[in-house]
């Protein structure tokens, strides 16, 4: 254009216009719901066999299909629920005076074109009427990414105490560099512990080595573990829904937490598709999630939010996913974790889907360092944002799980978890922490604060630990030996969880005592005003009390 | 990547859109700006037989997805030619004194299917994968598919620099040492920026793909 | 759950408490009452005699003394089939019956040393194994481990693998 307009000027320059949009291009499922290639409901079921689902005949199921109609849909329920018009499928989900275990049993009959057409009778003020009600676990919780571009050990474990004391149920980490697995977990365990008992934590790892990891008590639960909504996507991905299944029979065999993880727009980032809808093939994730007895999913697009979050209506779907997820009665972890747009309004309006209703994990997860040192790429929100988020809970009278802290409790706790690593490295005979780098660790903001270590010699000692097979019960030991006996407690008593199974149900958390808080003895009975969960007392005193607000005294 | 400038970008993408059958261009107009440092047409690709288990120890695979060097654009998401691209990553691979050995995957467009392939094929055990988008890997034979050595899963963020250091270090790895691995930036806003684009790229090229032919030696030539 | 059924399992608990504490001994099962969500979750709390480690011992057995003496090593502290059954019981009770038969495969697991469940399980993977080897590993679970549904599953599995032809090739 040869003369610019200048409030055209002034907008192409806004940071919404450096987000990447694109058109619909259904044929290849570029599109987030309602392909005119999705198929049309239908079940037929003879003998308690579903041998026609969604327009097609068993014989022509691919293995999602097959293991969809073999596990995941009641087929004695099918027919009468299927019956249902999708209209008043979708009243019931919003209308208070149908309770969830109503909503729940008549999507354990349906299939998935019928639940994505359910899903477009709903707006977003809906669907998160919706999620308020069918959330699995009555209180809200929320979970934390801690990572760092250094893999530096000291860091990390500063950073999970600092995460966990802000109240964050799970956290997680990943690596920068492959060979660093084990010794990440490790720091996280640690750090955890210390900023509050009870907080799980996890290494998103390739499968087998994340399962590793686990056996040996070095994390506390599992959740990449991905599956896919198309066969040739899944089979990219290298597994399929029945090594996946088995996958989650042996982490439960060893007493593990886990839940899978899906999410609008990986089928058609990886090319295939096959001309469907997102959600559609989400809703496939979902049910082979249920199907395979994993307890929860970590869904709403997670690492391919860039895809829904490019076409029109995206967002919408992506709070569908996670209203699914909670209809068929599994937790769900529901995204919010990745960069998402470089609008921080487009970022937090994304967020409200799952901020407002309340899910078991609203952010899956929050990013508790920088977003520079966060290694999943970025996520919505993140330390940087933990004012903003905290005055968004006081605001809107809303408890996203965390807690508003003080500067002088978080350098206490960042320090005792940089010295506790010390000792566990020297006692382990793992490369040595410096007292300078437990000073760093204590004041840093990121990475770029700290004093570089040796890599060549971590990596080695990463792998060491796998060879030595260093175990959780190691840590608890080192821990105690290095005067740290109420850490290497809460240590064991993470290991403890994988004898009682009792965290191995849905949407279980564990509270400061290792009380275990589950959609069972913790199970959402919201049904209107003046049930469910209700953020009051202690705890809204304790979110109204941010660092910064006046009192009459201070004027 | 500070001579790429945004309109470089945004004029290569909508190229690629516009090449599209249903012409889905949906970026502002922008001026035409050429990239430099390379030309997009200065190589020619020649499959000479079937890729078949290297022997040299002194030999690290550069195993192509279907589209790089010779289909689409020829330029990665940010625009580089790939010309230059595999320039780099051989020059990095000859500075440490190895052989470098380019191979075309043909059954998949996945990075990390077509890295361990290569690793699979290369007489060291070590491959690098990379595709038209620019997406990287460095691949170990023993290694399962969705393991590797390192990973280089941003496209907009790395350089020809970058390029070359990872040819460097997969020849080192192939020497058995173990190096640092390659810096990496980590641009948390790649992903708002381009994934969207990025999954375009790459159904383009899985167009390409067929499933039941072989890995194929290539000859490369640079003009 | 309706209001009454949550009283009246809430009355229930509480009267077998007053009649002197462990009412329901680990016994209740074996004569035929399964486990409930309303009246025996957590397990760790209220049927905490009935949780056991892999080699008998119980939760209050796990201190950090008994870990720092060596009274109790890493390798034990294992969830066991038993209690993974009481935790299907529950799933079922709560009408979850898919995590119930995960719970119940998990059961049959626990016979499976660690490399051989990672072995399986990479042997599940697409286009790694022939019908045969996938086969014989469903018979190494049925003979060696006791693990019928599991093996059935690996059958499934071989079956549909052929189908879809995910088999290993060559």
């Amino acid at each position: 254009m040869a003369k610019r307009q200048k409030r055209f000027e002034v907008l192409d320059a806004r940071e919404v216009n450096k987000d990447g949009f694109v058109t619909e291009w259904p044929e290849v499922g570029m599109i987030a719901m309602g392909s005119p290639n999705d198929p049309k409901p239908s079940v037929k079921v003879s003998n308690g066999v579903i041998v026609e689902m969604d327009g097609k005949k068993r014989e022509e199921f691919d293995f999602n299909e097959l293991f969809i109609a073999n596990y995941a849909i009641n087929a004695s329920l099918a027919e009468e629920m299927m019956a249902l018009p999708c209209v008043e499928i979708a009243r019931k989900i919003v209308d208070i005076n149908v309770p969830r275990a109503e909503v729940v049993k008549i999507f354990s009959g349906l299939t998935p074109a019928k639940i994505a057409a359910v899903m477009d009778e709903l707006n977003v003020v809906e669907m998160m009427m919706g999620i308020q009600k069918m959330r699995a676990r009555r209180t809200p919780g929320n979970q934390a990414h801690v990572t760092n571009m250094q893999d530096n050990p000291v860091l990390m474990a500063a950073d999970a105490a600092e995460a966990t004391y802000y109240g964050f149920d799970e956290i997680e980490t990943t690596v920068a560099v492959f060979n660093y697995g084990p010794m990440n977990a490790l720091a996280l365990l640690v750090g955890g512990q210390i900023g509050r008992p009870g907080a799980l934590s996890q290494d998103a790892l390739e499968e087998s080595i994340e399962l590793q990891l686990g056996l040996r008590g070095l994390t506390a639960y599992a959740e990449t573990v991905s599956v896919y909504g198309t066969e040739r996507v899944f089979i990219d991905g290298d597994d399929t829904p029945w090594s996946k299944a088995f996958l989650a029979s042996a982490y439960a065999s060893r007493g593990l937490k886990m839940r899978y993880t899906s999410g609008t727009g990986s089928e058609v980032q990886m090319a295939y598709a096959e001309g469907k809808s997102m959600l559609y093939l989400e809703i496939k994730c979902i049910m082979i999630t249920k199907g395979a007895g994993v307890q929860g999913l970590q869904n709403g697009s997670i690492s391919c939010i860039g895809v829904p979050g490019g076409v029109p209506g995206g967002i919408r779907a992506v709070l569908g996913e996670n209203l699914v997820t909670t209809c068929l009665d599994l937790e769900v972890a529901s995204g919010n974790d990745q960069t998402f747009s470089h609008s921080p309004f487009r970022r937090t309006a994304r967020l409200m889907g799952q901020f407002l209703p309340g899910t078991d994990f609203i952010f899956s997860g929050y990013s508790a360092v920088p977003n520079y040192d966060n290694v999943f790429a970025g996520s919505n929100f993140d330390s940087d944002d933990y004012d903003d988020f905290l005055i968004l809970q006081r605001d809107l009278k809303v408890d996203g799980g965390l807690r508003p802290v003080r500067e002088e409790e978080i350098v206490a706790v960042r320090n005792k978890a940089a010295k506790a690593i010390q000792g566990v490295f020297a006692e382990l005979g793992l490369p040595a922490i410096t007292d300078e780098e437990v000073e760093a660790a204590t004041y840093a903001h990121g990475s770029n604060d700290m004093p570089a270590r040796d890599k060549v010699q971590d990596t080695k000692a990463a792998q060491e630990m796998l060879k030595r097979g260093v175990t959780g019960v190691d840590v608890v030991k080192a821990l105690a030996k290095r005067g740290f006996p109420e850490v290497a407690e809460a240590v064991l008593n993470i290991q403890k969880q994988r004898v009682s199974g009792d965290y191995l149900h849905t949407s279980a958390i564990l509270d400061k005592d290792f009380n275990v808080v589950a959609a069972i003895n913790d199970l959402n009975d919201y049904q209107g005003p003046g049930t469910g969960y209700r953020l009051q007392g202690e705890r809204w005193e304790q979110l109204a009390n941010i660092r910064h607000a006046m009192s009459p005294q201070d004027i | 990547m500070a001579q790429i400038s945004e309109t470089v970008v945004r004029e290569v993408v909508k190229e690629i859109l516009a090449q599209m059958a249903n012409g889905t261009a949906v970026t502002p107009a922008a001026p035409a700006v050429s990239y430099t440092s390379g030309d997009a047409a200065d190589m020619t690709m020649r499959e000479v037989g079937q890729a078949r288990p290297g022997t040299a120890s002194d030999e690290v695979v550069i195993a192509l997805a279907p589209a790089f060097g010779d289909k689409l654009k020829k330029r990665t998401i940010t625009g580089i030619p790939h010309t230059a691209v595999l320039r780099e990553l051989m020059a990095g691979i000859e500075e440490e004194g190895m052989k470098p050995r380019i191979i075309r995957v043909w059954h998949t467009s996945d990075v990390a299917f077509v890295g361990k392939r290569g690793a699979e094929l290369s007489g060291s055990g070590i491959a690098v994968a990379i595709q038209s988008r620019g997406t990287t890997v460095i691949h170990q034979r023993d290694l399962f598919p969705l393991q590797n050595i390192e990973l280089f899963p941003q496209a907009p963020v790395l350089t020809l620099e970058t390029y070359r250091n990872i040819g460097r270090n997969a020849a080192r790895y192939a020497k058995g040492d173990s190096p640092a691995p390659v810096p990496q930036i980590s641009d948390q806003m790649a992903r708002p920026k381009y994934q969207a684009i990025a999954a375009v790229f790459h159904i383009r090229e899985t167009e390409f793909v067929d499933a039941s032919k072989k890995p194929m030696d290539l000859e490369v030539r640079f003009n | 759950m309706s209001q009454q059924d949550l009283i009246a399992a809430i009355v229930k608990e509480v009267l077998s408490e007053l009649n002197g504490g462990k009412a329901s001994q680990p016994a209740s099962t074996a004569n035929g009452r399964s486990l409930h969500y309303q009246t025996d979750y957590p397990l760790s709390q209220k049927r905490r005699e009935l949780v056991k480690t892999a080699t008998g011992k119980s939760l209050d057995d796990i201190t950090l003394d008994a870990i720092m003496s060596g009274a109790v090593q890493a390798e034990e502290i294992r969830i066991t089939p038993q209690t993974l059954e009481y935790q299907a019981q529950i799933a079922e009770s709560i009408k979850r019956p898919q995590l119930a038969r995960n719970m119940r495969r998990a059961g049959e697991l626990t016979r499976v040393p660690d490399d051989r469940v990672l072995a399986m399980y990479n042997a599940l993977r697409p286009n790694r194994s022939s019908k045969a080897e996938l086969l014989a590993i469903a018979d190494e679970l049925e003979k060696e481990y006791d693990a019928k549904v599991c093996a059935n599953f690996v059958r499934e599995a071989a079956g549909v693998y052929e189908a879809r032809d995910v088999l290993k090739k060559d």
